[in-house]
């Protein structure tokens, strides 16, 4: 084992991590939208307490919370290398396992997880929210629709800020469990120069340099702007401003 | 199919898992113990703001917070080693890879749990260790039997929280070749060629426990709020009005 960190190797791995900062974004954000629709969906559904699917979103919200990623990742990789094949041949198409990137599966599994959280999340904020504004909505004539548009949501967005920033962050770490199934993102673009300097070390430095400037530069921003849409509630600033005081 | 899952083999693999549940269980254990002592010391150093230490430790948290738990035990698996030697001469490596699993963990839950512990510890008015001091307890006696009981039941919720999410994040040592549940199931699918069965077990055996772990945790937190209506909302009230 050579001694000290060798900063070329540091600097290339560096590099080369950052070609692959594109696909980290596509596994973050495109589960996070995911996440946003359809979680908000399933968040009404059990706040107008639609009879059976209530009970089974809540139901499998709460077991498939209890699933780690990587074993849901391993899980679904295992069944799409296995299965794609004779699925594909089903629906008459030549496509092979090999001709797909694996980085379908990842986005399943990621937009899955994201959809449960962000489920919860969002349900959780819909309740903090007065009955009496809906009913208020109501007696001047709105629809659900209207209420839910025009006076529900606007009052839900600072909530549900401070939580989302936590998963946008989490979301773009939990990333790099890709490296299981071998899909190219940061963690794995950083090692690509160790391959044959066998500076594994730099490249994990790397990739954890990358990682931190990305994550504190968004929850920067994503703060800004929690601070920037909480103005109109008072209680809100003034908790946010003994927290900065005390930061 | 018959042959791509079959309940035999799940059957099988049961007991071979469930003896591996225990690495599972001690990474936890040492990460939630040391992380809650390591994250007091910063909370206080935070709160003291105690000059150089105060930087360092946001730093530390900053780092923690913003880089994957993955890289964090790849970092600490390769560096650690480079680390000792370079400063200690200690050669670790004959050293166990569970070793680094816990250090990583345990500097991990640390700073995690310094943000809660400092906002829990915050939420208690000055007023309490004012009124400690001015019966004659020393700062540390005011701390540990004013401050920090009343605080505990503050960062519960959150404690939990963390603690389950551990439960999850530790599925990721098997990576650095550490053998809990799913570094078993690799040993198994390379013995066997048949591993989907291990993965179903494993995910059960995770949802099972993270159901008894909340449903204990939300127990104990209605028997601790039992008498006092909402403590955390109060205190917070009094905070900021002060």
């Amino acid at each position: 084992m050579q001694m000290n960190i060798q900063l070329p190797d540091l600097i290339a791995s560096l590099n080369s991590g950052f070609r692959y900062l594109p696909t980290t974004f596509i596994l973050s954000f495109v589960p996070l939208s995911a996440g946003l629709v359809f979680g908000t969906l399933i968040a009404l559904v059990q706040v107008f307490k639609v009879p059976v699917l209530r009970k089974i979103f809540a139901v499998f919200v709460s077991i498939y919370s209890g699933i780690p990623s990587v074993v849901a990742l391993l899980i679904y990789n295992l069944l799409y290398i296995t299965q794609f094949n004779k699925i594909a041949a089903f629906f008459g198409s030549s496509l092979t396992v090999r001709e797909v990137s694996p980085i379908y599966v990842a986005l399943f599994t990621f937009s899955l997880s994201s959809i449960v959280l962000m489920s919860e999340t969002i349900r959780g904020a819909l309740l903090s929210i007065d009955k009496g504004q809906f009913e208020a909505g109501y007696s001047v004539g709105l629809t659900t629709r209207q209420i839910l548009r025009r006076i529900v949501l606007p009052q839900v967005v600072p909530v549900i800020l401070p939580p989302l920033t936590n998963h946008v962050v989490g979301s773009i770490k939990n990333t790099s469990i890709v490296m299981t199934i071998g899909v190219m993102d940061v963690l794995n673009g950083a090692i690509v120069p160790a391959e044959t300097t066998y500076r594994f070390l730099e490249g994990y430095i790397a990739s954890a340099l990358i990682y931190w400037a990305v994550n504190a530069l968004l929850e920067f921003l994503l703060r800004r702007l929690e601070t920037h849409t909480g103005k109109f509630r008072n209680t809100e600033c003034t908790d946010s401003a003994t927290e900065y005081k005390n930061d | 199919m018959i042959d791509f899952f079959s309940w035999q083999r799940l059957a099988d693999n049961f007991p071979k898992l469930l003896i591996y549940l225990p690495v599972t269980f001690g990474i936890v254990g040492i990460a939630a113990a040391a992380g809650i002592l390591l994250g007091m010391l910063i909370a206080v150093v935070c709160i003291r703001r105690v000059p150089v230490l105060n930087q360092i430790c946001t730093v530390f948290i900053s780092f923690m917070r913003g880089t994957p738990m993955l890289v964090q035990m790849l970092v600490a698996y390769y560096g650690i080693p480079l680390l000792l030697e370079l400063l200690f001469g200690v050669d670790s490596r004959r050293w166990p890879k569970i070793v680094f699993v816990y250090i990583t963990f345990a500097l991990n839950q640390g700073a995690f749990l310094s943000e809660l512990l400092r906002s829990s510890i915050l939420a208690i008015p000055q007023g309490q260790t004012e009124a400690g001091l001015s019966v004659g307890l020393t700062p540390f006696r005011t701390f540990r039997r004013i401050v920090m009981p009343q605080a505990a039941r503050i960062a519960l919720p959150g404690l939990s929280l963390d603690v389950v999410g551990l439960f999850q994040e530790t599925s990721l040592v098997y990576m650095v070749g550490v053998i809990d549940v799913l570094g078993r199931a690799q040993t198994i699918a390379a013995q066997t060629g048949h591993v989907l069965e291990c993965y179903i077990l494993i995910a059960v055996f995770f949802v099972v426990i993270s159901l008894l772990l909340r449903s204990a945790f939300s127990g104990f937190e209605e028997k601790l709020t039992y008498g006092s209506r909402e403590p955390a909302a109060e205190d917070a009230d009094e905070h900021s009005a002060a």
